[in-house]
């Protein structure tokens, strides 16, 4: 067909309803601030890992949804997370990303988490132990047994990573996520795991788009380094496979590393009980990701800024029992590719930019296509299907058209 | 010349070079044992990390394969100052600190449109140099970039 007139451009693709998405559900704000309440509020989120505070009283903080969050070691060893938010007059209580808590602080006393604002302090816990001038202001009225923190649900698995939900009643983090992880849990919880690298990029995207270019490898042809160490019959063999919670895994192959010039192969550092230079990729709702190229470990988390604004981190993981000249070399093997100056990264970035920029508030709805069907292999957009189709359950809304509720979905295919 | 001279020069040629993307006249500025690293600090994670490192002939790989490579076409241009330069007593090696401001002149990484023309602050960091003093010539043997950025949005291809 040539180039199309404007009725055209803008009509339904000839595919079935599952198979593109309209593009408001990328721009419109209303939708946005939806899925902070329907979908980050309620779901998993990996926020750090365990070696980030590997010591009792060590902290990081970051935020879900708008909510600033800290997580911290007891001395019990036990992490936990709260709302780092003082329960008194709404100032954050912690404002470093990181640190540990053992040392005082201007406000506070050492071993404990202090508002600098009016000096109430907080164990471990999320206790209150310390209200400044108590009895003075509140007598009896106001306790400190009644103005602890709000402690959120926090799990430490996986590899060791820190997840957590703001919903205190969520499913089980092992029912939300096992399945899609039992390819790697057996390498990931072989031995203790550490993070080398860690840098944050902001980019006018919507989250969605970026944990698209995550699900779907057609992408490879924007990446020279994927298509010379990857396009065999293995690559394209890769079985692109669906799990419960809109999660889906990418099935691995063996990677040809020395087939880019200046690179070598990766099988001598291959994480535990993994065949050589093999690549996982788990995707998890509603926009994680565990990339595992044989001899390191990359992990994505979303914290979506705006329907066009979009912050994401990056961890890149090896063994704790790296010896240095190993943890150097698994490094290199990580930001060649996925560093903020490797090969890959940035053009994934610039891809999922260039959405952006076509797909604003207040654009043109646009049809973005994902209706490539081979058999669940690499190639095949059935990992974006399924993510969406989890996406308009969470939203009750058409991922076709979100103006129609996801109930209606079952009628329209009737049609 | 005298050593420092010469020194705060070949760094400021170095900076010409990379800003007018003469990869290969940079690299003349340096020793076949050149050793190239982009490191920086980070609190978050509390380590000391590396983004990118090489020696010479990966560097040399990195730019001869940059043409196949979809990138972000926006110039750089490298604001460096020299701020400290010691040669060795036997005038055989040197070491320079320079602070470097890098801007990012937009051209095709956004909407051109619109942000095309623009000059936006990309990184903030140090060189730390090592030079070998042959024949009065300062050669680079080491260049650490040191940033201080962490977030680095879009990230580049290019050598900082």
């Amino acid at each position: 067909m040539p180039a199309r007139n404007h009725n055209q451009w803008t009509a339904n693709p000839p595919l079935q309803s599952s198979e593109w998405i309209d593009s408001r559900i990328y721009t419109e704000e209303a939708i946005f601030e939806e899925e902070m309440e329907k979908i980050f509020k309620k779901t998993w989120i990996p926020v750090c890992h365990e070696s980030e505070l590997p010591k009792p009283y060590d902290f990081r903080t970051t935020s879900i949804a708008r909510e600033p969050v800290v997580i911290c070691r007891g001395p019990d060893n036990v992490i936990r997370a709260f709302l780092n938010v003082c329960p008194h007059r709404g100032m954050i209580i912690e404002r470093r990303p990181a640190g540990s808590f053992f040392e005082p602080q201007p406000s506070g006393n050492p071993k404990r988490m202090t508002c600098m604002f009016h000096a109430w302090q907080f164990d471990m816990k999320g206790n209150c132990v310390y209200v400044s001038r108590e009895k003075e202001g509140y007598q009896d009225r106001l306790r400190k047994e009644d103005v602890g923190l709000r402690r959120l649900r926090c799990e430490v698995k996986f590899g060791g990573f820190v997840w957590v939900n703001l919903d205190d009643n969520p499913v089980s983090l092992e029912d939300w996520a096992g399945k899609p992880f039992e390819c790697l849990r057996r390498t990931l919880e072989a031995e203790p795991l550490e993070v080398f690298h860690y840098h944050k990029a902001i980019v006018e995207t919507n989250y969605k788009l970026w944990h698209d270019t995550n699900c779907e490898f057609y992408h490879d042809f924007m990446h020279y380094h994927n298509r010379v160490t990857g396009f065999n019959d293995a690559y394209f063999a890769r079985k692109n496979e669906s799990f419960e919670n809109g999660h889906i895994v990418v099935g691995t192959f063996e990677v040809n590393y020395d087939q880019y010039e200046g690179f070598e192969s990766r099988a001598e550092l291959s994480f535990p009980h993994l065949p050589p230079n093999q690549w996982y990729m788990i995707d998890l709702f509603p926009g994680m990701n565990f990339n595992l190229r044989g001899s390191a470990l990359r992990c994505d988390t979303v914290t979506p800024l705006g329907p066009n604004k979009l912050m994401i981190e990056f961890r890149g993981l090896g063994l704790k029992s790296d010896s240095k000249e190993d943890r150097q070399t698994r490094i290199n093997h990580h930001n060649s590719i996925w560093g903020p100056f490797g090969r890959n990264l940035h053009e994934d970035l610039i891809g999922v930019q260039g959405q952006g920029t076509t797909m604003r508030p207040g654009s043109e709805p646009r049809r973005v296509l994902h209706g490539r069907q081979e058999n669940q292999t690499i190639h095949d957009e059935n990992g974006m299907r399924h993510y969406y189709d989890e996406w308009g359950r969470w939203m009750n809304r058409m991922p076709n058209d979100p103006d129609k509720v996801f109930a209606e979905r079952k009628l329209m295919a009737a049609e | 010349m005298d050593a420092a001279s010469a020194v705060r020069e070949a760094i400021g040629r170095a900076t010409i070079y990379l800003d007018d993307q003469r990869w290969n006249d940079w690299l003349d500025l340096c020793a076949d044992d050149f050793h190239y690293a982009i490191k920086s600090y980070s609190p978050e994670i509390s380590y000391d990390m590396t983004y990118l490192q090489g020696g010479r002939k990966d560097m040399e790989s990195l730019i001869k394969l940059l043409p196949k490579h979809n990138t972000d076409h926006s110039p750089l241009s490298r604001h460096t100052n020299v701020c400290t330069v010691e040669v060795d007593a036997d005038g055989k090696n040197a070491t320079a600190v320079s602070s470097v401001a890098v801007y990012q002149h937009l051209l095709d990484g956004t909407n051109s449109h619109v942000d095309s023309g623009e000059s936006r602050l990309f990184l903030v960091g140090k060189y730390i140099d090592k030079f070998r003093i042959e024949e009065g010539r300062p050669v680079f043997v080491d260049r650490e970039v040191r940033l201080q950025n962490r977030r680095l949005d879009k990230g580049s291809h290019w050598p900082i």
